[in-house]
């Protein structure tokens, strides 16, 4: 099988990577063919360090650590960010933690969190990987935590094919869950349809292996593809500089 | 010719887990899901199953996409769809119940191998002649031997093999096979659901009242 992705020192694909490849082609060329670095939002931060306080939280019961334990990791992640949403995230984090730390508690303390997961796809040369957020064995529950500052009636899409690779790679009998979580309010929803899901992900890996190996050079790549440059993925001006320098746009 | 290939001039896989012939060797495999790789299974000589010919689709295959398969199909007897490329195929697809002794499961199985379509084509010949006095039943195959096709010259010069499949009786469709009828599988698909349903964390139990058996 010819690797396509080895010209572009692509070594995996993961759930991340196949929805930004879905979501903006552009900025699937911009960062993993052209090596352009982006900055992370302060969106992405919040995510890490609401979960970060949760599972402390969820192994050692201590809720005014974990608190302080996900403001500090905030603090650190998004020093450097400048986003201007940076304190408007930084002001949801306390409560975040607060209420996911009440949806969750009840699954007691996880039997595994931040997993890695690698699940081949016939056809394709490199694995998809993955890490989920927390496993609890005692209940055949496998949980993502999402944060958000509106609550949503129902599982995205991408998180759907994200879990679900996770549980196909972990075992098929596990429960997947999706765990929602606002500034006041959380819901967790339970997966359906895992099998077409993973289904969906693996086509959207194939079409990327299919889509790079159009040509070795990056350029070309970039010249197949339009960025939207009002989407989140180019409000950053270093990254909408970038844009315009490469497409002109 | 039953199938309405043009065998003389030519040379599946999607939600279901597959059957597959291999032309090169003659022999049936089952491909199954293991440690998330795919493995191999030979059941060419204990090889029997129940065979939705009812549900047979027809049409053009690319299996050389670089990833998933390209199936441009149609139910037999209906028109024939467009060919999408030049790289396509006459192919066939179909779903089978395995017997229990080869996997017991339900599998799709899909080729435009020009050996495999040969061998399907005579028995979708045996099948139609068949069914007539078989009505409402499927029929259920065996795979009796597999013959020697050459094709080409001098270097270039290949040997597949083609399946002799045999009907060794018929039966009621089974119930894992699905709908009897065409509607079922031209249904139109729709995405599947994300999934609404709000679930609770598990919450701690009170002690039952006869839980001390002192």
């Amino acid at each position: 099988m010819n690797n396509n992705f080895a010209k572009y020192g692509i070594e995996h694909l993961s759930p991340s990577s196949c929805n930004l490849f879905t979501a903006s082609p552009a900025m699937f060329v911009l960062q993993k063919c052209l090596g352009k670095r982006t900055m992370v939002g302060a969106a992405a931060h919040r995510g890490t360090a609401v979960e970060h306080g949760i599972a402390h939280y969820l192994t050692t019961g201590s809720k005014p650590e974990a608190i302080d334990l996900a403001k500090a990791e905030f603090a650190k992640l998004s020093s450097m960010t400048g986003d201007p949403r940076q304190d408007k995230e930084s002001a949801a984090i306390a409560d975040m933690v607060t209420i996911g730390i009440e949806e969750l508690k009840g699954y007691g303390t996880p039997s595994s969190m931040q997993g890695k997961i690698e699940y081949k796809v016939e056809g394709l040369a490199v694995p998809l990987i993955g890490y989920y957020d927390f496993e609890f064995e005692q209940h055949g529950a496998l949980i993502d935590l999402k944060t958000t500052h509106a609550l949503p009636s129902k599982i995205s899409t991408n998180h759907a094919r994200q879990v679900a690779l996770y549980v196909a790679a972990r075992g098929d009998n596990l429960d997947a869950r999706i765990t929602y979580v606002t500034s006041k309010k959380s819901a967790t929803y339970q997966l359906e349809n895992k099998r077409e899901h993973v289904h969906a992900l693996e086509k959207i890996a194939l079409t990327i292996q299919k889509f790079i190996g159009i040509s070795d050079d990056p350029y070309e790549l970039a010249s197949l593809v339009v960025p939207d440059v009002d989407t989140f993925y180019f409000s950053d001006p270093i990254t909408r500089q970038m844009a315009f320098e490469i497409w002109g746009l | 010719m039953a199938l309405g290939f043009n065998l003389e001039s030519s040379g599946g896989a999607n939600f279901l887990p597959i059957v597959k012939f291999d032309a090169r060797s003659g022999r049936i495999f089952r491909r199954d899901r293991e440690n998330n790789e795919n493995v191999d299974v030979d059941i060419t000589k204990s090889f029997k199953a129940v065979v939705d010919f009812e549900n047979l689709e027809v049409g053009f295959i690319n299996f050389n996409t670089g990833g998933a398969p390209h199936f441009a199909m149609a139910t037999y007897g209906d028109p024939m769809p467009e060919k999408p490329s030049p790289d396509h195929k006459p192919g066939v697809r179909f779903v089978a119940k395995l017997a229990s002794t080869c996997g017991g499961d339900v599998r799709e199985m899909a080729s435009n191998a020009k050996a495999f379509l040969i061998g399907i084509d005579a028995l979708h010949n045996d099948y139609l002649a068949g069914a007539p006095k078989n009505a409402g039943k499927l029929p259920v195959i065996a795979l009796t031997d597999s013959v020697p096709v050459v094709s080409g010259e001098g270097a270039k010069r290949t040997t597949n093999y083609s399946p002799v499949f045999e009907i060794t009786g018929w039966v009621n469709r089974p119930d894992d096979l699905g709908g009897s009828t065409r509607v079922a599988a031209t249904a139109k698909a729709t995405p599947p659901a994300t999934g609404a349903s709000k679930v609770a964390a598990p919450s701690k139990k009170a002690p039952a009242d006869d839980e001390d058996f002192g």
